[in-house]
């Protein structure tokens, strides 16, 4: 289990947004203030979740974030859940951000996205959520 | 502008003001607010609380001049919105083509107007388009029509604009950097109609520029460079009422970026633009006379204006003496203004009519062209069709209900206002010597400066924001609980299919052999574009072009060609 973390070891995030989206003032800072934090980011833009899904098997992520303002959410957190459990990776923490309306909100987190940090909210709550997420987990 | 004895006397009447109020500021003691002793712009510059003669002793007369004379601090023409109010310009496009169509003309009924009764259409284009793909892509799904228009060939741009006069319009096409094909397509609907190019009026955006501060996919800055200058060398010679290029200083302040790096980096990106036309064979006057700019209007009042001042002063003089421009319209700023999307909130979303409100009306003072105000409910999805009425309705009042159209440049002369554009127009110069410094906008693209520039800018306003320095009301003060707001716009569902149908459509029928022929030059002259030089820029690309779009090659299909020859990197790449 992956979301296991050992004494010392940094928590490891992937942000990742789409390439056509362009709104990426938030997301970009985000993974500055988690470098800050001490969090290990990695952040890269993509075009097909499947990239999403080889980067956070690759680098072995705690956490999936999804930064999408420009709508397509739906399949593509759908996509980015079924592959992540297709690889045994279904303990993955998957945040999401951006603009995504209440209604797609509900139905995002009853198939298992554990936040989302829509606008307004800043990237010290993100970084919070993750460490008490992650503090249950290794305790 | 001020004689020695009247200097004299205002130095005398400053200092008298100066101890007033020191010893009121003294009375607060420790509960004075910063802004009483330390205030500063959005961009950081120190404000005085009160400004004086002396304090634009430095500015000649002729520096702010009269409107329509050169530098044009005061505005472009000698009249200003007297005879001409500004042009109407929401930004219109979702859905398939009818749709975007249907609130084209909602919003003429409403009263939705350009110059003298011209009808003007700013349409954008869906992320699918942008990324330069067809809707039948793996990576289109859930994005067909969001955010902008699904249009992606010459039939559907046949469509868009059915039973419509292409010669009595102006059609601005909002893309990213899928300007080649949409420009192509859209002329080979108007050969089609009968429509020369020269007769053909609006804008393609030619913007590659703003892969430096935006984050999308984008060919490498030089490759860009090129296909911008061609473009300009095409339509210099077959669309001369066709501007040819928008600066989009709009994007460095919606990504975190200052007034005076919104202005500086304008500029710089200018100086490299007519350099590399005048090398590609043009003459200044020729490259310079149909370019546009795309300027913010955000939450600081007094700077958003003196910034449009002060860019209007730069530009010119930099023009003039720099590159020997010698057609007034070469000089000249032409604005579109754009009220700040990212200063808009989520929470309270009535509220964000208030603060589009307040842009549109300081865009009005500081004399812009064409002017689009954001929706409030903006930050929650695309525009309804009340919340579109509700922001052209601002404009209207503006102009037809405060008389502030009577008079041009109504804030000149004010000391605050002039030394303030002083102040910008001196910081940014400062700003365009250290992008030259380093070789120039490319080159600063190039290293990641333009943008680490911008992003160091956004994080110091989050910070204050997130420290409650700065207010941003309902959202971090003044919050309410509120439910969420209903009534958000939906694309129709059905939109994507039909989509994936037409362009299956339109493979299956098209005429093969002309297709693969018009694709193939086209590819040839994108590769030939890659090693060329910019003397060696002619337009033949464009062409090439607009043949691929008579024989219904698709936008993702001629994007296919272009980033195969020039290279097409994700924005984390750079």
């Amino acid at each position: 289990m992956s979301t296991e973390i050992a004494p010392g070891e940094p928590i490891r995030v992937l942000l990742a947004k789409p390439t056509h989206d362009c709104h990426d003032r938030g997301v970009r800072l985000v993974a500055k203030k988690m470098r800050d934090a001490g969090f290990e980011v990695i952040f890269m833009n993509f075009l097909l979740p499947e990239e999403v899904i080889r980067a956070a098997l690759d680098e072995d992520v705690h956490v999936v974030g999804i930064s999408t303002s420009s709508g397509g959410h739906l399949p593509l957190f759908g996509d980015l859940l079924a592959g992540l459990a297709a690889h045994g990776r279904d303990d993955a923490v998957v945040i999401g951000g951006g603009v995504i309306p209440p209604d797609d909100e509900k139905t995002l987190r009853s198939w298992g996205v554990e936040a989302i940090f829509g606008p307004g909210t800043n990237a010290e709550q993100a970084i919070a959520m993750i460490k008490r997420r992650l503090a249950t987990v290794s305790s | 502008m001020f004689d020695d004895a009247t200097l004299a006397r205002s130095r005398e009447i400053g200092s008298a003001w100066e101890e007033a109020y020191e010893r009121l500021v003294a009375k607060f003691g420790d509960a004075v607010l910063e802004r009483a002793t330390n205030a500063t712009t959005h961009s950081g510059i120190p404000l005085k609380s009160a400004y004086f003669p002396h304090d634009v002793d430095d500015l000649d007369l002729d520096a702010i001049g009269a409107p329509g004379a050169y530098p044009f601090t005061r505005g472009n023409l000698a009249a200003q919105y007297q005879l001409m109010n500004w042009a109407n310009q929401p930004v219109i496009g979702y859905g398939l083509a009818e749709d975007t169509r249907a609130r084209m003309d909602m919003l003429a009924e409403q009263g939705m107007v350009g110059y003298f009764g011209q009808r003007f259409y700013n349409l954008v284009y869906d992320l699918v388009s942008h990324e330069g793909l067809d809707p039948d892509h793996p990576a289109a799904r859930g994005r067909v029509g969001q955010c902008g228009m699904g249009v992606y060939s010459k039939a559907d741009m046949a469509r868009l604009f059915a039973g419509m006069d292409l010669t009595q319009m102006n059609v601005v096409h909002i893309t990213y950097y899928q300007v080649v094909p949409a420009l192509a397509q859209y002329v080979a609907l108007a050969e089609e109609r009968g429509v020369s190019p020269e007769q053909l009026r609006g804008n393609t955006m030619n913007w590659y520029h703003q892969s430096a501060y935006v984050g999308m996919s984008a060919f490498p800055p030089r490759q860009g460079h090129k296909l911008a200058v061609e473009l300009i060398n095409y339509c210099s010679k077959n669309m001369p009422r066709w501007n040819t290029t928008n600066f989009f200083g709009y994007g460095v302040e919606e990504a975190g970026g200052t007034a005076v790096e919104e202005i500086g980096f304008m500029l710089a990106y200018g100086i490299d633009l007519v350099d590399a036309c005048v090398e590609s064979g043009l003459t200044a006057d020729e490259a310079l006379v149909r370019f546009g700019f795309q300027i913010a209007q955000a939450n600081d009042f007094f700077e958003e204006i003196c910034k449009i001042r002060a860019l209007r002063r730069i530009w010119a003089t930099t023009m003039k003496e720099r590159f020997g421009a010698k057609d007034a319209r070469s000089m000249h700023v032409r604005i579109h203004t754009h009220t700040s999307g990212a200063v808009l909130t989520a929470q309270q979303p009535l509220v964000n009519l208030i603060r589009t409100t307040l842009h549109a009306f300081g865009a009005a003072l500081s004399g812009t062209q064409a002017m689009e105000v954001s929706s409030y409910d903006e930050a929650l999805a695309i525009p309804t069709e009340e919340a579109a009425t509700l922001a052209l309705r601002v404009q209207q009042v503006i102009q037809e209900e405060t008389n502030i159209t009577s008079v041009s440049d109504p804030l000149a002369g004010s000391y605050y206002v002039e030394s303030l554009t002083n102040q910008i127009a001196g910081a940014a110069l400062e700003l365009v010597q250290q992008i030259e410094a380093q070789g120039g906008y490319i080159a600063a693209q190039e290293s990641g400066w333009l943008r680490r520039k911008v992003e160091d800018s956004a994080e110091r306003w989050r910070d204050l924001v997130d420290t409650g320095k700065r207010t941003v009301v309902g959202m971090n003060k003044y919050q309410t609980d509120e439910p969420p707001t209903a009534n958000l716009f939906k694309i129709d569902p059905e939109a994507e299919a039909i989509a994936i149908k037409r362009v299956e459509e339109l493979r299956a029928n098209r005429d093969h052999g002309r297709w693969e022929r018009a694709l193939a030059s086209f590819g040839q002259a994108a590769e030939a574009l890659a090693t060329k030089d910019y003397s060696e820029l002619d337009g033949s690309l464009i062409e090439a072009a607009i043949e691929a779009a008579r024989a219904d090659a698709t936008t993702g299909e001629m994007m296919g060609a272009l980033k195969s020859a020039l290279g097409w990197r994700a924005p984390h790449e750079y």
